[in-house]
């Protein structure tokens, strides 16, 4: 048998946790609030993640006053040497260079979701939309991994380390970087719980319900969805570079369709419409995926022929289909919205 | 660019774009009379490849066998896939994002089933056992009977199909379910029926195609899912409504992938790994630009109108 330490693991659950729900609370601000269906959330991940891929091989050793190695072929080893040094003696640079990672991921992110909601509003049918999200991310894939020279196509960045690499405690700095994406996932449910349950959270909710109904209430259609595209991306970019610097790695093949999937996998099963649903399904999505890898191992160890590992998406799969089927609303479904002024004629209605 | 290397491409894309149309004529099919974009058809077209290849381990070495067992697996997957999923979920009048989501869900658990019997049985990057043998050579033109086999199946099978729609009173059914299908509920087609056979119909050519790319590549889960989106860039370009449109697409996209590729390749430098771009600048330049593809190009009379 293998063991099991509880206190790595619970850190490693609650740090995806974290990132998961960065995820799956963009997801739901843009298709469960705003019904935007964004089969692309791999691209907006993925931003984050490339974002720190370049800026830990290029703006790193400039912010620890060192010569900028290239990252790639001969000088690979150098450079990753030179960036885990860096990380590992001069927490300021780190801590810069992090925060430039996601200012840099949040703003072109931002960039491109309300570009994108503009371009597809030329498009004949709604569902168009889906796909050309789902094709964007895999062009700016391909053309990433093209570029052999950005992030070095065929190895990836390795030691793309978290921001307190640099304690001697690696349980430290584990659980300090699980405080962080907790915190940051923290700040963005409260974020978009105010933004649900303002006005504009109303509109877009119209906006979902009935387009032409909000139109005619005199509302501009296409900047809110612009708008909630600006959102929703920034927030899927933040977790992309948590993402990343959680597995210490970036390569263009981890930001696939799958992930994509994975994220409406949590939305789903959480509750489409609810973040509340949306963390949930973060948190059960994130056990899940932890509890498939140990069992893959454990599998693996005990000799059976049987490779586990595929047996994750086969789960995440039935998931789908049965609350789809079953519970469309998820486990915690949508509730009906409540105003201020709604609460009062309640309250005048019982008098 | 040499010119062997002009023929060769061109050689490779009748091949392939042979295959694409016989799959993306099941898209627009599927798009038409069942109103579902279904990226699950990947995964029938992978199933197709996986029978095959099970049947040819076993000795079998008659195409035409090979491909009919391909078909009767593809078919009865899609069938099921259909009676399954998608008819329970379109009873309940779901938005379209929750069939495209579940067709998804069904390609990964189709996939990924996939994954655990080639792992298990160790059918990794293993080809369909068919004889190899060169039937034309042309300096650096070499045509084998795998060519032979592909191209003109690939196309006997789109004619028949266009012939089936066109000509026969299930075709006549199906089109009118994709015209209008509250008006053929009522003048008595059986929808549920012409359903169940659409399916039969789509999962099968997917499964044939699936078989057919076998022979020239080796078999592996991922291939049905690798080609999905070329696929559908070739629907796309026949407006996911015209039969003829789809297959005039589906040798544009094959032609850009192979020799307008090379192409680019000798004479401007553009590296080959941007290849599985191309059919996303399709998609995304169609849909944005020209959503109705090529239909204006043909008469739309017999076509799958919507």
């Amino acid at each position: 048998m293998i063991n099991i330490d509880i206190g790595a693991t619970a850190v490693a659950v609650l740090t995806l946790f974290g990132i998961y729900a960065l995820m799956a609370i963009s997801l739901n601000l843009e298709y469960g609030v705003a019904g935007v269906p964004n089969f692309g959330q791999a691209l907006f991940v993925s931003i984050g993640a490339y974002v720190a891929g370049l800026t830990y091989t290029r703006l790193l050793p400039l912010l620890a006053g060192e010569q900028v190695i290239h990252p790639c072929r001969a000088t690979m080893g150098a450079a990753l040497q030179l960036r885990s040094e860096i990380m590992a003696t001069q927490p300021v640079a780190g801590f810069i260079n992090l925060g430039f990672t996601f200012l840099i991921a949040a703003v072109l992110a931002g960039l491109v979701g309300f570009a994108v909601s503009y371009v597809t509003l030329r498009l004949k049918e709604e569902w168009f939309l889906a796909l050309v999200l789902l094709v964007g991310g895999e062009i700016i894939r391909i053309v990433v991994r093209g570029a052999d020279d950005l992030i070095c196509s065929h190895n990836g960045i390795s030691g793309v380390a978290q921001p307190f690499y640099f304690l001697d405690d690696p349980r430290a700095s584990a659980v300090l970087f699980m405080l962080l994406a907790l915190v940051l996932a923290a700040l963005a449910y409260f974020y978009s719980q105010r933004l649900v349950h303002s006005p504009f959270g109303r509109m877009l909710k119209g906006l979902r319900e009935n387009e032409e109904v909000t139109r005619s209430l005199g509302k501009g259609i296409s900047l809110a969805r612009a708008q909630i595209m600006l959102i929703g991306s920034v927030i899927a970019a933040v977790g992309g570079v948590l993402f990343a610097l959680n597995t210490g790695f970036v390569n263009t093949n981890d930001y696939v369709v799958t992930l994509t999937l994975d994220v409406w996998v949590m939305v789903v099963l959480g509750g489409v419409g609810n973040n509340r649903g949306a963390l949930l399904g973060a948190l059960l999505i994130a056990i899940m995926d932890r509890i498939t890898q140990i069992a893959a191992i454990a599998l693996n160890m005990s000799g059976s022929p049987i490779e586990f590992n595929y047996a994750r998406f086969i789960l995440f799969g039935l998931i789908l289909l049965l609350m789809l089927r079953y519970r469309p609303g998820g486990l915690l479904p949508e509730s009906p919205l409540t105003t201020d002024a709604h609460e009062i004629l309640r309250r005048v209605r019982e008098r | 660019m040499p010119t062997a290397l002009l023929v060769t491409s061109v050689v490779n894309t009748i091949q392939i774009g042979s295959l694409y149309a016989l799959m993306a004529l099941g898209i627009t099919l599927t798009f038409s009379v069942i109103r579902l974009p279904n990226f699950a058809h990947a995964e029938y077209v992978t199933v197709g490849a996986f029978a095959a290849l099970i049947v040819s381990l076993s000795g079998e070495v008659n195409p035409l066998v090979i491909m009919t067992a391909a078909f009767v697996v593809g078919a009865l997957v899609a069938l099921v896939s259909h009676l399954a999923v998608f008819k329970p979920l379109e009873g309940r009048n779901v938005s379209l994002y929750t069939l495209i989501l579940s067709s998804f869900a069904v390609g990964l658990i189709i996939r990924y089933i996939l994954f655990m019997i080639a792992d298990y049985f160790n059918l990794f990057d293993t080809r369909i056992r068919i004889p190899l043998q060169i039937i034309y050579r042309e300096g650096a033109l070499i045509l084998t009977n795998i060519f032979a086999w592909v191209a003109p199946t690939s196309i006997v099978l789109v004619l028949l199909l266009t012939l089936l729609l066109n000509a026969t009173p299930l075709g006549r059914e199906m089109r009118a379910l994709a015209n209008n299908i509250g008006l053929a509920r009522v003048i008595g087609i059986p929808v549920e029926r012409v359903k169940n056979y659409t399916w039969i119909l789509v999962g099968g050519l997917a499964g044939v195609a699936g078989a057919l790319w076998g022979l020239q590549t080796a078999v592996s889960p991922l291939m049905g899912w690798v080609a999905i989106l070329s696929v559908f860039a070739a629907a796309i370009l026949g407006g996911l409504s015209s039969f003829s449109g789809t297959i005039l697409g589906a040798y544009v996209v094959a032609f850009s992938e192979n020799t307008v590729m090379l192409f680019l390749n000798f004479n401007f430098g553009l590296d080959l790994a941007y290849k599985p771009a191309i059919p996303f600048f399709i998609i995304i330049v169609v849909l944005l630009i020209r959503p109705q593809g090529f239909t204006e190009l043909f008469n739309r009379s017999r076509d799958l109108q919507r």
